[in-house]
């Protein structure tokens, strides 16, 4: 019996546009662990917004099962999707977009509150107070809107409400990534003390791979809507496997100026992923290419807890 | 005694809305010399793109104001150029790569007709036809091929778009290329192929370059100097070594110890308390004092200035002046 707070298994978003199905997710699997976070990196267009918003069940998935704590979450009716929803929750990249401007900091904050029904008007204020505390916002913005503030106040509302249920589990669809690397730091601190304190589990989807690194306990990489390879993340960091993730962290600018990283520049971008074919989704790009990798790759365990989906790493 | 080939002296810039003054640039002053990249970091609102518009002239007035200062390119003072003067050296002498590839571009142009637009204008003797070989040519250069030149932006996509954003800077081999975060709308593994590119042309053409960016890490692969700017005023400057190695002031330290990247291993992160100041309201003294851990009354109330602490190294800040002196 495992502690898993969040399983997925199989999980699909297809979604239908002119010329075909779009392969947004296809066919992901991994489990989070109490108190975990995991990192889903990949490059814009690979679908790992797409997961988040999946998994927390924001997009109705295509296929496969969510599991948050051992129950099937795609299978709820309305009522119980509610009663879930309290339980998970997702902290968007756009701190400008994803607040209401015609509401205050303190309404923003209380509304999960008054909207739960478990608590009465003196609790949820004094709640709300708790919760501001909590992530560091003045008692004086209780009445300000969100055009008011910075980004990373606006950020810290959004965490707040977030948390506001008390929920295990937590996706944060790039959180820090619309902010200056000063206020960046204070957000990820942030994110960091509320999971010792309050013990989150968290899912933490960026592009920014030396973020996850510096937050996750595990790291799934993803490319056109699959993994491509998942590995604890000093593991994944020094030891890459899979020839894309191996590009993805040499292509990081290093900001140690005596020893520059040795670049492994790809050829071209991202391919459609329109109606994919079968075999292995960075073939064109791939350096290693060859006529084996038009078969569908199988992901596998290459070392213990380090799974690839690369039929050529143990070559390469 | 030769000149530098580009010299900003004490460059000022105010933005004015409603009634309220708006300080963006206060005293920038930097040299740059051929086949040199600056590198120029700092936050969101610190004043980096208004010095760039500024050098090139498209810095919109109203709202904006130059209120003084001169830019002087190859000794002529740019900001006493006549508009039809500067016609000639914008996009010529000097050009600029914007931050936004998605909007830099004509929508309704071929990507082919807008790089020849660009030769056509600049060239005295290019024709239409020999403005069409040469935008073919850098497109090439840029990784484009010529199947593409009749294809219109919305085919392309943000690292494709890029290039061609490149590709009309670089058209008229310019001295001076003024790189407005080129890459920070691109994917990493993009990125490094546009910085690749970048890196490449520009040794080619010899060209200078003044690369904006809040990325360190895009700065210590590009750069051979580094000016840190915070609210409007450089705080720190020197060569790339001195600025990785040695950062001297409290907030070029604070940037480099917010970076996830440097504190592997450790799991807090060292953020700047507080955030920028407002610029219509800048603190006196040291700008960066309500933020400073090591602030003194000295700091609040004093005029500071860019003291030059090693050869070639200077940092606003009393502090590492009077540590420097001292020694």
């Amino acid at each position: 019996m495992s502690d898993s707070v969040i399983e997925v298994r199989n999980l699909k978003k297809y979604f239908s546009v002119p010329g075909g199905q779009l392969h947004a997710v296809d066919d992901v699997s991994f489990t989070i662990e109490k108190g975990q976070t995991l990192g889903v990196v990949g490059e814009s267009g690979c679908g790992k917004s797409t997961l988040g918003r999946t998994i927390i069940h924001l997009l109705d998935s295509t296929g496969g099962q969510i599991l948050l704590n051992g129950k099937d979450i795609t299978k709820l009716n309305a009522h119980q999707l509610k009663e879930a929803r309290s339980n998970m929750q997702i902290i968007f990249q756009d701190p400008y977009s994803s607040l209401n401007p015609r509401m205050t900091v303190g309404e923003i904050v209380s509304e999960p509150l008054m909207l739960s029904g478990r608590y009465n008007k003196k609790q949820i204020s004094e709640e709300s107070d708790r919760l501001m505390d909590l992530v560091g916002i003045e008692e004086r913005l209780r009445n300000s809107y969100s055009h008011e503030l910075d980004g990373g106040r606006r950020q810290r509302v959004g965490i707040a409400r977030a948390i506001a249920l008390k929920p295990e589990f937590i996706v944060c669809d790039e959180p820090v990534s619309a902010l200056d690397v000063s206020i960046q730091a204070q957000v990820l601190n942030l994110l960091m003390d509320l999971q010792d304190s309050i013990g989150l589990t968290l899912m933490f989807v960026t592009h920014d791979l030396s973020v996850v690194r510096h937050i996750s306990s595990h790291i799934c990489v993803m490319y056109l809507g699959q993994m491509v390879e998942k590995a604890e993340t000093e593991e994944l960091f020094t030891r890459p496997m899979h020839p894309y993730t191996k590009a993805l962290l040499s292509a990081i600018p290093s900001v140690d100026i005596h020893h520059p990283s040795k670049r492994v520049l790809l050829k071209g971008e991202i391919t459609s992923p329109i109606n994919p074919k079968p075999g292995c989704r960075f073939y064109s790009r791939c350096p290693y290419a060859t006529e084996k990798c038009k078969e569908p790759q199988e992901l596998h365990e290459i070392s213990p807890e380090h799974f690839i989906s690369c039929c050529r790493a143990k070559e390469i | 005694m030769e000149s530098k080939f580009l010299q900003v002296r004490d460059l000022q810039i105010e933005y004015t809305s409603g009634k309220q003054v708006i300080h963006a640039v206060n005293g920038v002053s930097f040299d740059l010399e051929r086949g040199k990249t600056l590198g120029m970091v700092g936050e969101t609102g610190a004043g980096k793109t208004s010095i760039a518009k500024s050098i090139i002239g498209v810095l919109p007035n109203p709202p904006a104001r130059i209120t003084g200062g001169e830019i002087l390119l190859d000794g002529k003072n740019l900001l006493e150029a006549s508009e039809e003067e500067m016609l000639k050296i914008r996009g010529n002498q000097i050009s600029m790569i914007f931050q936004d590839p998605m909007t830099a571009l004509n929508p309704l142009m071929t990507i082919g007709d807008q790089i020849a637009e660009a030769i056509e204008l600049h060239s005295e003797n290019a024709g239409k036809h020999a403005a069409k070989e040469q935008a073919i040519k850098i497109l090439k250069m840029v990784g484009i091929t010529e199947e593409r030149y009749e294809e219109f932006p919305y085919q392309f996509s943000g690292g494709m778009k890029q290039r061609v954003v490149i590709a009309i800077a670089l058209s008229c081999n310019p001295e001076l290329l003024l790189a407005d975060e080129p890459t920070t709308a691109l994917d990493v593994t993009i990125q490094a192929q546009v910085l690749d590119m970048m890196n490449d042309l520009r040794r080619r053409l010899n060209s200078a370059m003044i690369l904006i960016t809040h990325d360190l890490g895009v700065v210590a692969e590009m750069c051979d100097d580094v000016a840190v700017v915070y609210a409007g005023e450089i705080i720190e400057k020197g060569t790339k070594e001195d600025i990785f190695d040695h950062p001297t002031h409290p907030y070029t330290n604070g940037l480099f110890g917010s970076l996830p990247m440097m504190a592997v291993g450790e799991k807090r992160l060292h953020p700047i308390n507080g955030m920028m100041p407002d610029p219509t309201n800048l603190p006196k003294g040291c700008k960066f004092s309500p933020r400073c851990p090591y602030a003194t009354d000295d700091c609040r109330t004093g005029q500071i200035v860019l003291d030059e602490i090693t050869p070639g190294h200077f940092c606003r800040c009393i502090r590492n002046s009077k540590e420097a002196h001292n020694v």
